[in-house]
């Protein structure tokens, strides 16, 4: 069974973001990248079942300008077996990556696509969705468990209240949850085994999609700051305050 | 020399960066160094497992990664920054660079490869309480009696010498003074004769014992009176990497205090924007550059098996020491008060810094042993 997991590059979870000066964007300039949390709990997910016997190949795919090379070997040095790069530039937007994925599926025919449930940046949890409605493909969405037996695949997922357990046929569309597992670190030696390790360059023409945008983003600021928290006299006039000033007692 | 890290490199520094990040945060650096052992066994399994660090630097026949000192210091460097507690720098340094260096093929095939695989933690004992940290210092002797070796003597500043599973020792045979005479030994940890305690010192992050031998049998590594050589070199090693957990351990410091400056606000203002404050903090800033650069230098040179090295060891040693200590009293000037405080972080690294200004030799050791080198 081949596996197709998507990674993709985002500013490292432990970087404070700031916005640019004209708000225009986040700025990026001298910022730590890092492969998103969510797509490493993937490709963990797609080496397990390779090294469960389940799967026989892993191929990274990732959307971007060349930096984000620097993900796929990421990934390739996690144990991923090939990757792919659709070279783009600028921001790509959710519906864009799916069709280039979609794209990439047409091309390798995985059994099974692994992503994650969304990108620590965008936070739009759109593109496995929007993925398996362009694929008409069954989707599998917020996986916290996951178990491949012949040509279908048991999804269980986290959902408001509880979890949510489904079967899907193969090929289907899985996005991780936080606790489907917990990724590996690359060592040393496959750090640099990955740099031996197949990596193809397609463009968005090569897979016959045409980037477009559909969103204009207006403006990017940061949140308020906090301020500075006063000094009550007694009980009562904490309460007093809950109640008319907050207003979150009644 | 042009020296800098290849990609491959920082993209390995930066998975232990992220490593360490969760799993040696201070909360669990002060849980360990409350404990006997001093070490979390599932954080030593899966840094050995999974990242393969203790098998960093030993050859690939024997079950290593086989790549050189640049890459051990690049550990010993993110060690040091974030305080692991671990014993690695007994196990993976001194003990595995004295075997490397000083025991025949078939023992390193032997005994390198449970320890590449973090399996079994050895150390190196060759302190004694004398306090010598180079060869003349050696007085615990062999002795052969009926075929088999007998250690008597005393060890001590051990590192990790109560949890380690094997340990090399450095013994001579009577009658001998100098650097004549010495050999290395295994002993086994239950072996009669031998009785560990640990010592108590400043730096709880790092355990230390003595170590009693009476009559204790020792297995013979490689030949009998010939380690002069092999200890010299693993000694030179072993500063070098501590020169580079030093700096990394430097290195927080200064970030830490520059943070602290930028944060605090004094008088109607941030305290980095005092003269006084920013003239500390370029200071430290160029210690810790400087004594970068000797830790670097001195491991390529280790890498490159430069006839320097024991200058170079010296130099790297003498250079983080200061620059440790420098920077770790001036972090805790820029915290103030609270820098002063259990509860702040500093002292964690202000201690280590005064424990590994001494392990291996002081600054005003290593200068001389510099001079000497370059017959001044």
């Amino acid at each position: 069974m081949k596996v197709l997991v998507a990674v993709k590059r985002v500013v490292d979870y432990n970087v404070k973001v700031r916005a640019k000066a004209d708000g225009s964007d986040v700025d990026l300039n001298n910022v730590k990248m890092a492969i998103n949390p969510f797509c490493e709990i993937a490709v963990e997910e797609a080496i397990r079942l390779r090294e469960a016997g389940v799967a026989t190949e892993v191929i990274a795919v990732s959307i971007g300008d060349k930096s984000c090379q620097e993900q796929i070997r990421t990934s390739l040095a996690l144990g991923a077996d090939r990757g792919i790069q659709v070279e783009t530039e600028g921001a790509v937007e959710p519906l864009v990556v799916a069709k280039l994925l979609k794209g990439v599926i047409e091309k390798e025919q995985p059994q099974l696509v692994i992503l994650g449930k969304q990108s620590i940046d965008g936070d739009n949890n759109q593109t496995g969705q929007m993925l398996g409605a362009l694929t008409n493909m069954p989707q599998g969405t917020f996986a916290s468990e996951l178990v491949v037996d012949g040509d279908k695949i048991t999804v269980t997922r986290e959902v408001d209240g509880g979890l949510q357990t489904l079967s899907l046929n193969l090929p289907a569309i899985v996005t991780t949850d936080l606790r489907l597992n917990e990724p590996r670190y690359a060592s040393l030696p496959n750090i640099m085994k990955a740099k031996k390790k197949q990596m193809d360059v397609y463009s968005p023409a090569d897979l016959g999609v045409e980037p477009k945008a559909h969103l204009t983003t207006l403006k990017v600021e940061p949140p308020p700051e906090r301020k500075a928290g006063i000094m009550v006299a007694s009980v009562e006039e904490l309460v007093d305050k809950l109640k008319n000033e907050a207003k979150v007692i009644s | 020399m042009q020296f800098s890290f290849s990609d491959e490199q920082d993209q390995f520094r930066a998975i232990i960066q992220r490593f360490l990040r969760e799993k040696s945060p201070t909360t669990e650096v002060r849980r360990l160094m409350a404990t006997e052992r001093g070490y979390d066994s599932e954080v030593w399994r899966q840094l050995a497992e999974q990242l393969g660090l203790p098998a960093i630097h030993i050859p690939e026949v024997h079950g290593g990664s086989g790549f050189g000192p640049v890459e051990l210091c690049i550990v010993m460097e993110e060690f040091g920054r974030y305080l692991l507690c671990a014993p690695y720098f007994a196990s993976s340094v001194l003990a595995t660079t004295a075997i490397m260096n000083g025991a025949t093929a078939a023992e390193q095939a032997e005994l390198l490869p449970p320890i590449a695989s973090g399996e079994r933690i050895a150390t190196l004992a060759f302190t004694e309480p004398n306090g010598r940290w180079d060869a003349t210092g050696v007085e615990l002797t062999a002795d052969l009696a009926g075929g088999d070796y007998l250690l008597s003597g005393t060890k001590s500043f051990v590192l990790d010498g109560c949890s380690a599973e094997l340990l090399i020792v450095v013994a001579r045979e009577p009658g001998t003074s100098g650097s004549q005479g010495l050999s290395f030994f295994r002993v086994e940890p239950d072996a009669a004769g031998l009785v560990r305690e640990q010592l108590q010192s400043m730096d709880a992050t790092r355990k230390l014992a003595r170590l009693t031998f009476t009559n204790t049998p020792g297995i013979l590594l490689g030949e009998l009176g010939s380690a002069a050589a092999a200890l010299s070199r693993t000694l030179s090693l072993a500063a070098i990497a501590l020169a580079n957990e030093m700096v990394g351990g430097a290195q927080a410091l200064l970030d830490s205090a520059v943070s602290y400056a930028k944060m605090r606000v004094q008088f109607g203002r941030t305290i980095g924007s005092f003269q006084a404050i920013k003239h500390k903090c370029a200071d430290m800033l160029l210690e810790v550059e400087s004594a970068k650069s000797a830790a670097y230098y001195a491991a390529q040179a280790a890498a490159d098996n430069d006839s320097d090295l024991p200058a170079l060891a010296s130099l790297a040693k003498a250079c983080a020491s200061d620059a440790y200590m420098h920077t770790a009293a001036s972090c805790i000037q820029i915290h103030g008060g609270i820098g002063f405080t259990w509860e702040n972080d500093t002292h964690l690294w202000f201690k280590r810094a005064k424990s590994s200004e001494v392990f291996l030799g002081d600054p005003s050791y290593h200068r001389e042993l510099l001079m000497q080198n370059r017959e001044l």
